[in-house]
């Protein structure tokens, strides 16, 4: 399908001194799987109401295949919805609901029929078509709402956390569904989500959001291998964070060397030429675990503190002689699996595993926020 | 019965049950004890048994309302003076009584739906003072409303001539509020999702109100015609303050004159035209649970929702 293009410019939205969403630029390109991730009170449910139309942003533009829609009520936009909780019309059948919109399309009863049909038929609904929402599973409700969205061939489909109502396992299913869908038809896909695993295995590129900013922009590898700063690193899985000071900064063909609670390390990627203060992030699953021996260049001495199960692989918290305590994944097999607690060992953080961070205060405050944050800012309304 | 003394021991699971039912069923007697049963039996009878006297005495064949003369329909259609059906007064009343009835309802209802959605979806603080109005039908007491409507008409608003036009003017805006109100809470428990989906789907707002709206309020309107309609059978302050002549007193006024001061109507036919009433208003509010309940069958309870909230209201 062609068009799908989206450009956000300068995007604003403020709900009197609070700024939900503030700046944002964007460009999405036709028939890409764009995410918005973040956590709750980001700002990305805001983000989205404003390319629906049910919000008028305070500042800044929506260009929409060339057109700017700032304005346009909701109906005059070639974009459509899937809502968090569908929003199924619950006195209408499936049929019924699904055929909603085509009522304004204007097309005649034969093309209406056809397109319905196609519609459930893509989303493997056909035989449910005369059940009420009520009488549909989680799962059926949200592929119902997929096809009343998808019958009316929009530009852009905006979908704001469709799988959060779904138990796990089914969320796991639809994500691979969803992508398969979206290569299908082609159309441009605008997902909001504070699933980090959501995002990266469906997306083409994710913009990360913190406090009504981007954050960074990128492919899934992108923002997960490289992090712009220590909110992203944490947002995108668990990573193990630590304060460092920089000896002696890197350049092009030298590692940076940092000191953690006195013990040296060389690290190779991220913001090597940084002095001072600064932060460094290993994923656990780059942690190394041996058994104790003679320290060498880049290890530092701990004791194992506990060991989770997680099904797949096996978690250990090794508490550092640097006075912190950090997470390692370890294959079920492996020898640091059935390690007790108290065993020493030494973990090993591989110079180009590690990765230093800019210290950045706003970042910093971001990644407190997302801790507290409880109540969702962008979806809440003026106080009646 | 060996068979069932090894039926019982070889099957423990299904004996247990029985054991336990027994327990529970010990506790239920403990806990209600016959005392409370016994109290509540004499307050139903209490507050109900004069109305059942009332409507025995409207079938009695003879004119006395303490002595029992037989079943008779005489002072329903019988008499052909003193029957509801033949005399004037009474007959009128009856015809008064459902024309306000009606008149009320489909001038009151819409204007109050329309009320609720309005304020609904006007977010200020003048919204919230506008909905303190819409209760204060709750909290103030009906005769300073009708008096002050009363003073109003006679002396500013001249025009207007006591009777039916100012009964229907009061108990217009006596009832908004039921609408108003019902219609309110079950719009806070839709939310915005579905009225953003029609629009989403190309729905104008009207369109959205119209398609998507109106048919999830349904119930709620449903609600507010029954308890209107119950309401202004009921109804006695306004409608008598605001009546002229005989003419335009419904069946509440005409029990209330004739029955506290005596008249030409017969006593038994009073009797007979306060059944009609309470029967009318009886069927009103039991059809419209029974539709009601089929409308909103299936329904998921939600909190703030309404299930049977404004049919069993005062």
């Amino acid at each position: 399908m062609a068009g799908g293009t989206v450009t956000l410019n300068h995007l604003t939205k403020c709900f009197g001194s609070q700024c939900a969403v503030d700046g944002i630029f964007a460009e999405i390109a036709a028939g890409e799987f764009f995410s918005l991730l973040g956590p709750s009170g980001c700002g990305k449910t805001t983000t989205l109401r404003m390319l629906a139309g049910f919000e008028e942003p305070t500042r800044g533009q929506i260009v929409l295949d060339g057109e700017d829609v700032t304005h346009l009520p909701p109906n005059k936009r070639k974009v459509n919805t899937v809502f968090q909780h569908y929003a199924l019309f619950p006195f209408l059948d499936v049929r019924a609901n699904v055929a909603f919109g085509l009522r304004y399309k204007h097309c005649s009863k034969k093309e209406l029929n056809q397109r319905v049909g196609e519609a459930l038929e893509l989303v493997e609904l056909g035989p449910y078509q005369r059940r009420r929402p009520a009488q549909l599973s989680g799962g059926q409700q949200q592929r119902v709402a997929l096809a009343r969205a998808l019958v009316l061939r929009p530009s852009v489909l905006l979908l704001d956390e469709p799988l959060g109502a779904l138990d796990a396992r089914m969320r796991r299913t639809l994500q691979v569904e969803l992508k398969a869908l979206q290569e299908r038809v082609g159309i441009t896909f605008v997902y909001v989500t504070h699933d980090q695993e959501e995002a990266l295995t469906m997306s083409d590129r994710i913009a990360v959001m913190a406090s009504g900013r981007i954050v960074q922009m990128g492919s899934p590898q992108a923002v997960y291998d490289e992090p712009a700063d220590a909110y992203v690193a944490d947002f995108l899985g668990v990573s193990n964070l630590m304060d460092a000071v920089v000896r002696v900064p890197g350049n092009g063909s030298r590692p940076c060397t940092v000191t953690v609670g006195g013990f040296e390390l060389n690290a190779e990627s991220g913001a090597v030429d940084a002095s001072g203060r600064v932060r460094l992030a290993i994923r656990p699953e780059q942690v190394v675990l041996r058994g104790y021996q003679e320290s060498l260049a880049n290890q530092i001495p701990g004791i194992v503190e506990r060991t989770v199960f997680l099904g797949s692989a096996t978690q250990v918290f090794v508490h550092l002689a640097a006075g912190l305590t950090i997470q390692a994944l370890a294959g079920n097999t492996s020898e640091a699996a059935s390690w007790p607690a108290g065993t020493p060992v030494q973990a090993c953080l591989p110079p180009a595993a590690l990765r230093v961070l800019p210290c950045d205060p706003a970042g910093e405050e971001a990644l407190a926020e997302a801790d507290n944050a409880s109540e969702p800012v962008g979806t809440v309304s003026p106080a009646p | 019965m060996t068979g069932g003394t090894l039926v019982t021991s070889a099957a423990p699971d299904i004996a247990r049950p029985g054991v336990r039912a027994g327990r529970i069923r010990r506790i239920r007697r403990i806990r209600r004890p016959s005392v409370l049963r016994g109290f509540v039996w004499l307050y139903l009878l209490w507050s109900l048994a004069p109305v059942a006297l009332a409507i025995l005495f409207s079938f009695n064949s003879g004119s006395s309302v303490s002595e029992w003369q037989g079943f008779s329909l005489r002072w329903y259609v019988g008499d052909p003076y003193y029957s509801v059906l033949h005399d004037p007064a009474l007959h009128e009343a009856v015809i008064q009584t459902l024309r306000l009835a009606v008149l009320t309802t489909v001038v009151a209802v819409p204007i109050g739906v329309l009320f609720a959605i309005g304020v609904n979806r006007w977010r200020s603080r003048q919204a919230s003072a506008w909905t303190f109005v819409m209760l204060l039908a709750f909290v103030m007491p009906e005769l300073i409303f009708g008096v002050g409507i009363f003073l109003l008409l006679t002396n500013l608003l001249t025009f207007v001539r006591l009777g039916t036009t100012a009964q229907f003017l009061a108990l217009v805006a006596w009832n908004i509020s039921w609408p108003a109100i019902i219609v309110r809470a079950r719009l806070q428990s839709i939310g915005d999702d579905y009225e953003e989906a029609a629009r989403d789907l190309g729905a104008s707002s009207i369109g959205a109100i119209r398609r998507v709206l109106l048919p999830m309020l349904f119930p709620a309107v449903f609600a507010s015609v029954v308890l209107v309609f119950a309401g202004v059978i009921d109804d006695f302050v306004l409608v008598d303050l605001l009546s002229s002549n005989a003419q335009s007193q419904p069946m509440s006024v005409i029990i209330y004159t004739l029955g506290a001061h005596g008249g030409s109507a017969a006593a038994p036919a009073l009797n007979a035209l306060a059944t009609v009433m309470f029967v009318m208003s009886i069927v009103t509010v039991a059809v419209g649970w029974a539709i009601y309940r089929r409308l909103t069958r299936g329904e998921q309870r939600r909190s703030g929702g309404l299930s049977l909230g404004p049919l069993t209201g005062p």
